[in-house]
């Protein structure tokens, strides 16, 4: 036996203190009177001498604990002689079943020529070995098997979408040969493609594995790979009633692609376009499907992009993308003000957003504050007022209807204010805030909102704000204002006065912009941030989307446009992947989808039907061909023989190895603890 | 009867302080729970009639009452002095010895002194005390007169514990100095060589006297029922002795047990009555065996 912390040996003396307490330590007794002592006389000497002797048991056991917890601390180690021939053959098969093994070539897919090689290597084996099999892209092991039920299993084994998981493999792996069959001898083999995806994951281990022999086979077609995959697609816009996709292909083979790309959803087919791709190229292609008539309501369409046949991998020649499609919008935006030039700027931004936005249509229109009509309140949804002029006094109950019906009321403030018509406003609980009196201090913006979580803005935009430095924009002046008791603050200025106010009226809101719309009270609409800040306070613009995944990713359904059927409801039933229906979680506004089993359309059941597409991760379409040199090397990196191993729990010495006592010395202690007061207690009877 | 028994436990019994009542009490109440009749002796010298009842013996019958009246009476006689009873109380060390704290033996072994004189006095028996250790230390002489009580209860309520038992040579002492046989009554813990006790319970039954061995004995001297380390310390010989009583209890049962088999067997062979008692318990098993000795007398 030796010792790993042999310093912590030094606590053994601490059995000095029991010693001395035993030789200094006084009974204590109870003086009586009695009259017979001639009749204890003769028992008297055999109690004296028990009781010395149970002094000294409990005294030797005392000192045993606390020699016992020193020797625990040093960590003992047991020297014992390894008997080679005691060991059991223990085999750890690591199979890749992810999807890029459906790869096939003349002579059968790779899968198949993996399961033969598998069988042979388990047959192979002695009658009485142990097979611990794990499957690397379903990600679970199967332990202890006898020779038989390693065949069965491996005979129906199944193909998984998902990259195979080497890391799963090599922890498993490393906690059998460590702890669980350290004695025996684990021989360790790996049937993979060793794709650019798989060997990196190989690369990237850093702490060797200990086994006694190690195979390894790289399962890789002889001939050229033929492989082109669409591995990504994006959603340009709805032009004319026809979806515009850009859609990314690259010939992962050694093959030139001449191919046809399409893309379909229900009925329609796009036009196919020709595809020319020489070995390891990647283009964009563009595609055009009609999409019908957009309606009001928003939608998802499913639409299959595919690669005519031609490649060994089938699985990575469609792809699953859905779209989202929102309902035909048009926002009509009325500026007004005391001049036109005022709003020049404002305009100028508001333009720009209607070009860049992609599927609401923006109409502005300008019209003096003094011409401003009902008629105009009517037309608008979203009023942007330069400023408070004595005719906005008289519109108030106007204004009001228009807020109370839905509008949007956006108030900036000049020098040029009328305080008794803001006070109207005010007072009507039209205007978020009062401004008072005008305040002529430099100062900066607040980079972000004082209020981020508030409705009825855009986010996006909020977020756009900060790439833009809004916190560098200068503001010459500002107002002092009064906030409506049923306003909130949402945006402040760098020296904590107030910048925007947001107050619900109705089905309405209305914001108080405590700057001005030119140049005179701050520089805000003259910078490059005055879109993204049009966007702010406009609100949430839809725009189409895309809704795709790989399969190892969360599988998340937007419930864009449609509505539970029970508010309380938790949980959605969907179809996945393999046809089969499965419970959805309803987080915020989207559905979880555990598990969407394969690739293929995850979609809600019933109407109206939300779906989107779920593909092949990207490091299972690129089927490059390792290196057989590289991969020697790294594989030789990761699995090292037992005998050049550096083991933490058991080292191994020349015939013997070490084996730590801990545990034992541990649970010893333990129960001398537990029987140290039944042993006393008994020994004084 | 359960009232009347409460005279006779020393617990109680310790509580009343004047040794007179104490008799009064023990004796009184012992014959409350006996019989009806009173108790009287049996003498030559008329004394009363009562009515017969159902176990009086026939010879007591007065035929000529019967023969006038058609009606079976009792003669009753007064009673006379007819012995002389010599009660020998131990007052060495040992016997102020208390178990649990209430009654010692030398408090126990007075009240049954105490009540035996009473009952005497009041049968008209001489009655002597004679109280000792190592040595005789007061020694009352034997009156038949009902004053003597007082002489006797004074001498036992002021009498105190002291000195080492030295029960043999007292024995032959007493055997020497009487010189009218009698009833020795011995009350004493017997805590001296068993075999010079014999001698000097030997010598007494040598000179006719009829004798009785009142053994007290405390409830823990008998069961030593004490837990943990305790160092006892000799009340006579103030030696001192650390034991775990618990670990000893059974083989000082046993050898106690022994020790009184022997005192018994050993009495019993030379004629001698011997009756334990325990101070715990009341002192009516005490009068009951003087009665049946005092009856087997006439």
């Amino acid at each position: 036996m030796s010792f790993t912390e042999w310093i912590f040996l030094l606590g053994g003396l601490a059995v000095v203190g029991p010693l001395i307490a035993h030789l200094l330590a006084k009974p204590r007794y109870r003086r009586l009177p009695f009259t017979m002592l001639r009749f204890l006389q003769s028992g008297q000497i055999e109690s004296q001498s028990r009781r010395k002797l149970r002094d000294l048991l409990i005294l030797l056991l005392r000192c045993v604990i606390i020699v016992l917890i020193a020797m625990l601390f040093a960590r003992p180690l047991l020297h014992v002689r390894f008997k080679p021939s005691q060991s059991k053959s223990v085999y750890c098969l690591g199979l890749d079943n992810s999807m890029s093994m459906t790869y096939s070539d003349r002579r059968g897919s790779y899968f198949d020529t993996m399961k033969d090689r598998a069988i042979d290597y388990i047959r192979s084996a002695e009658n009485n070995a142990l097979f611990n099999i794990y499957v690397m892209a379903s990600g679970d092991w199967m332990q202890s098997m006898g020779k038989e039920q390693a065949l069965a299993e491996v005979k129906a084994l199944k193909i998984e979408p998902g990259n195979a998981n080497v890391e799963g493999f090599l922890s498993g792996l490393s906690r059998i040969s460590r702890a669980e069959h350290k004695n025996d001898e684990v021989s360790v083999l790996v049937l993979s493609d060793f794709t650019p995806n798989t060997f990196r994951q190989f690369v990237n281990i850093t702490e060797p594995i200990a086994a006694e022999r190690i195979d390894y086979d790289s399962i890789v077609s002889p001939q050229p790979i033929n492989n082109a995959a669409i591995v990504d697609a994006h959603v340009v816009g709805v032009v004319d009633g026809k979806l515009t996709i850009n859609t990314a292909v690259v010939n992962y083979g050694q093959i030139e692609q001449n191919r046809r790309l399409t893309a379909r959803t229900g009925a329609n087919q796009s036009d196919p376009v020709d595809i020319n791709l020489s070995p390891n190229q990647r283009k964009n292609y563009q595609l055009k499907i009609d999409t019908g008539t957009i309606g009001q309501q928003p939608s998802v369409l499913p639409v299959e992009l595919n690669l005519s046949d031609g490649d060994g991998l089938r699985a990575d020649d469609t792809f699953y993308l859905a779209v989202s499609v929102p309902g035909h919008k048009d926002v009509n935006i009325l500026l007004t003000g005391d001049s036109e030039r005022r709003l020049f700027l404002l305009k100028t931004a508001l333009d720009t957003l209607s070009r860049t936005s992609s599927y609401d249509a923006l109409r502005v229109k300008q019209v003096l504050m003094s011409e401003l009509a009902p008629s105009d309140l009517e037309w608008a949804d979203v009023i942007v007022s330069s400023t408070i002029t004595e005719h906005m006094g008289n519109l108030v109950p106007e204004i009001e209807n228009f807020i109370k019906a839905g509008g949007r009321f956006v108030c900036f403030v000049t020098e040029a204010i009328v305080p008794d018509a803001a006070k109207i406003l005010w007072q009507r609980d039209i205007l978020a805030a009062l401004p008072g009196r005008c305040i002529q201090e430099r100062t900066y913006i607040q980079p972000k909102p004082y209020n981020s979580k508030v409705s009825g803005v855009d986010h996006n935009a909020e977020r756009s704000l900060s790439n833009y430095r809004i916190d560098k924009i200068l503001i010459k002046g500002r107002f002092e204002c009064q906030q409506h008791p049923d306003a909130q603050l949402i945006w402040q200025f760098r020296d904590g006065s107030d910048f925007i106010y947001l107050k619900r009226l109705g089905n309405g809101t209305s914001f108080l912009i405590n700057t001005s719309v030119d140049d005179s009270l701050g520089s805000l609409t003259k910078s490059n941030a005055s879109v993204a800040f049009c966007q702010y306070f406009l609100g949430e613009i839809h725009q189409i989307d895309r809704h795709c995944f790989t399969c190892d990713e969360q599988i998340m359904l937007p419930l864009f446009g449609r509505e539970l059927p029970d508010s309380g409801k938790k949980q959605i039933w969907v179809e996945t992947c393999d046809g089969r229906n499965r419970r959805a979680s309803v987080a915020d506004s989207s559905l979880l989808v555990p598990d969407p089993a394969g690739i293929g359309w995850v979609k809600t059941l019933g109407k109206p039907t939300i779906c989107t597409g779920v593909n092949l991760p990207q490091g299972e379409t690129d089927m490059t061909k390792p290196v057989a040199s590289e991969l020697a090397g790294v594989m030789d990196r990761v699995f090292k023989a037992s005998a050049e191993q550096t083991v933490s729990e058991a080292e191994v010495f020349h015939d013997r190895i070490r084996r730590p006592l801990w545990k034992i010395f541990a649970w010893i202690i333990i129960l001398l603890l537990l029987a140290e007061p039944a042993i006393a207690n008994r020994l004084k009877r | 009867m359960r009232q009347s028994r409460k005279y006779l436990d020393p617990v109680f019994l310790s509580k009343l302080g004047n040794m007179d009542l104490v008799a009064r009490c023990a004796v009184e109440g012992f014959f409350a729970g006996l019989h009806p009749s009173p108790f009287h002796g049996f003498s030559v010298e008329y004394s009363d009639h009562r009515e017969y009842h159902a176990g009086d013996e026939l010879k007591f019958v007065d035929w000529k009452v019967f023969g006038r009246s058609d009606k079976l009476y009792i003669k009753q006689f007064q009673q006379e002095t007819n012995t002389t009873a010599y009660i020998l109380l131990d007052s060495s060390k040992s016997m102020s010895f208390a178990g649990d704290g209430k009654v010692s033996k030398m408090d126990y072994g007075s009240y049954l002194a105490a009540a035996l004189s009473y009952l005497m006095l009041s049968q008209s028996d001489s009655t002597a005390l004679i109280l000792f250790a190592d040595r005789v230390t007061k020694h009352i002489p034997p009156r038949s007169k009902r004053t003597h009580l007082n002489i006797i209860l004074t001498a036992l309520q002021y009498n105190r514990p002291a000195g080492q038992t030295n029960l043999a040579g007292v024995l032959h002492t007493i055997a020497e100095t009487t010189k009218r046989r009698g009833i020795v009554i011995l009350i004493s813990d017997l805590l001296d060589d068993e075999a010079d006790i014999f001698q000097g319970l030997a010598h007494l039954k040598f000179l006719k006297h009829d004798v009785i061995v009142f053994h007290t004995m405390d409830h823990q001297e008998v069961n030593l029922d004490y837990e943990g380390l305790i160092q006892f310390e000799d009340l006579e010989t103030k030696a001192r002795m650390q034991v775990f009583p618990q670990s000893l209890r059974e083989g000082y049962r046993q050898r106690v047990t022994e020790f009184l088999d022997e005192i018994e067997k050993t009495t019993g062979n030379s004629g001698i009555d011997y009756c334990l008692l325990d101070t715990s318990e009341p002192l009516d098993r005490a009068l009951v065996a003087y009665l049946s000795k005092r009856k087997r007398m006439m």
